[in-house]
């Protein structure tokens, strides 16, 4: 565990995930997943459809016990505290780690109604929320764009505002971990661009968990990434390391496109 | 930025006889379109004919007679207004209305959001069985609970609560529909913003689902504005001012009831009935509009709510 290029010595990691096992009835999702993900930083997550990588982050906010029948074992930790310890709060969980989806969830009201319900849901209101609301809003990229008019209708937002509405929505909770599930999978080039631009600006300030398809994004944002498949975790490295001098044959069949 | 269109305006050109020569397979087609347009129109007449000829024969019998007595005086012998029916409908739609919305969406939202599937189940299942007993049956229940069981005898109270039953299922199973159906993405990313469920349901699937439940509590109110058969039993019969909970009242369905089949010497008490079914048409009607607005509006507040 030398050969990370130093950078976990730096800082302990934000999130720790050992042994993590995610079992449906007749098959196992997750199988002994073990991996850290840095503070401050962008981790991709990549791997053919179907290999788990949506369950491997909904797991490390609690989201995953929500879609019935699976079995987690194993350990997450988040700052050295395990979260499903059973005195630990999921929802306290997802305040701390937030998560945005693939495609846009817009809650059908207006632009500051959508950045202010995570903060109203404890209690902030008054001058205090709308500070916040904005201040996410900037962080997303988005202010600049809706200008002052955030009593417009989310919905009526195109497909990459809204993906950074959610984003905003999800920095409104003051989060220190944001999970993205693919989230610009759902965006044209241009959108998803801009939206890609956003996470890397984001690492400044937070651990970011990127789930992704493309390659290409992964390679560009993330400082290290992730390659699962058949829910085992088979490389997990420096990106620029992963992806050019690959150690598994696995690894280097998926990042040459040569899989099948 | 242009966009390409593929082929420039030559190959939209078409000349006379490409669009004017009609095929026999063609014209076949369209004879064939002609015959299914008028039969369509004709199933849509036989709907709505009846309908409209109802309205009509009600209307020439009950318009040309009302006079501000209509509204404000009570019937006596073979005179006066339906002001006691007229004040005893809003009381019993209105009661019924609150009960019937209260446990209806309580249970709706408790068997969308909370129960286990098994008693979700047996719920969904015991609503339809409820919305099927026919109001007469409810009557009888209604009268032995609410008059006979309780010593009350009959009473605006025992009169609304029994029609609530008879509501209830419809709320009810509207309410269910309105929870089950809002987007499970909209509940994932509630909660992964740490919404606590109640909060969830509050401030998210409260406003995506009240169109839904305000559906179903029109309708409640539509058809327990029809009924006659669960209140003759259990709010009895008053054409005097109302004077309270625990006393009987009238209703206007009741006035048609029993002024319809009056003798031809109470001809007054014939003109009453006409007018009580005329009012409770345009009641009905203006809840359906009421219905309508407010459905139109909702659905463009909502509009590109993905799934
Ligand atoms: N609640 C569940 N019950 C049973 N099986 C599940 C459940 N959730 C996920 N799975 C299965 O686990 C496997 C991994 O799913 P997951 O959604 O994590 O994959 P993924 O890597 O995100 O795929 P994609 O790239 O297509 O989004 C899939 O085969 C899926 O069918
Ligand atoms: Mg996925």
């Amino acid at each position: 565990m030398s050969d990370d290029g130093g950078r976990d010595v730096e800082a302990p990691p934000i999130i720790s995930v050992r042994e993590l096992t995610v079992r449906a009835r007749d098959r196992v999702i997750l199988e002994r997943v073990t991996l850290d993900i840095p503070d401050r930083d962008v981790t991709g997550i990549i791997g053919p459809s179907g290999c788990g990588k949506t369950t491997l982050i909904r797991t490390m906010n609690r989201m995953a016990e929500r879609s019935g029948g699976l079995a987690i074992s194993g350990s997450v930790r988040y700052r050295g505290q395990e979260i499903y310890a059973p005195e630990v709060n999921p929802v306290l969980v997802r305040q701390k780690i937030g998560m945005v989806f693939q495609r846009p969830v817009v809650f059908p009201m207006s632009i500051f109604d959508n950045v202010a319900f995570g903060p109203r849901l404890n209690g902030l209101d008054g001058d205090e929320l709308e500070a916040i609301v904005l201040r996410s809003l900037e962080r997303a990229g988005l202010l600049g764009e809706v200008g002052s008019d955030l009593d417009r209708p989310a919905l009526e937002l195109s497909g990459g505002q809204q993906q950074r509405l959610c984003i905003a929505r999800a920095l409104a909770v003051e989060p220190r971990v944001l999970l993205l599930d693919e989230p610009t999978a759902s965006l044209d080039p241009i959108a998803a661009q801009r939206v890609e631009a956003l996470l890397f600006e984001l690492r400044r300030e937070y651990a970011v968990v990127l789930v992704t398809h493309n390659l290409q994004q992964a390679a560009r944002v993330a400082t290290r990434t992730a390659f699962l498949y058949q829910g085992r975790l088979i490389e997990y490295d420096e990106t620029k390391r992963l992806f050019e001098t690959p150690r598994e044959k696995l690894t280097e069949n998926y990042v040459t496109g040569r899989f099948g | 930025m242009i966009r390409d269109r593929g082929a420039g305006p030559t190959a939209l050109a078409a000349d006379g006889a490409e669009l004017a020569a009609v095929s026999p397979r063609l014209r076949h087609r369209l004879r064939l379109d002609g015959i299914v347009r008028w039969a369509l129109l004709g199933a849509f007449a036989a709907v709505f004919f009846p309908l409209f000829d109802m309205i009509y024969w009600v209307s020439v019998r009950a318009v040309p007679k009302f006079t501000l007595a209509t509204f404000t005086e009570y019937q006596v012998g073979n005179a006066g207004g339906l002001a006691a029916m007229i004040e005893g409908t809003f009381v019993l739609i209105g009661l019924a209305t609150a009960f019937a919305t209260s446990i209806g969406l309580i249970a709706g939202i408790y068997t969308a959001e909370y129960a286990p599937p098994a008693v979700a189940r047996i719920g969904r299942l015991a609503g339809n069985v409820l919305a099927g007993i026919p109001a007469i049956v409810i009557g009888y229940f209604g009268y032995f609970l609410f008059a006979l069981y309780t010593g009350w005898g009959y009473t605006t109270l025992g009169g609304a609560l029994t029609l609530s039953v008879l509501m209830v299922p419809f709320v009810y199973r509207t309410a269910d529909l309105a929870f089950s159906s809002v987007p499970a993405s909209q509940r994932e990313a509630a909660l992964a913003l740490g919404a606590r469920r109640h909060q969830y349901l509050r401030r998210l699937a409260w406003p995506i689902a009240l169109p839904t439940v305000l559906t179903g509590v029109f309708l409640a109110m539509a058809i327990g504005l029809g009924e006659t058969a669960p209140l003759v039993y259990t709010a009895g019969w008053s054409n005097t001012p109302w004077t309270g909970l625990f006393s009987p009242t009238s209703f206007l369905t009741g006035a048609i009831w029993l002024f319809y089949e009056q003798p031809p010497t109470l001809g007054a008490l014939l003109t009453l009935a006409f007018q009580a079914a005329f009012l409770l048409i345009v009641i009905v009607v203006a809840l359906n509009l009421g219905l309508q607005w407010l459905a139109d509006r909702y659905r463009r507040r909502l509009r590109g709510l993905g799934a």
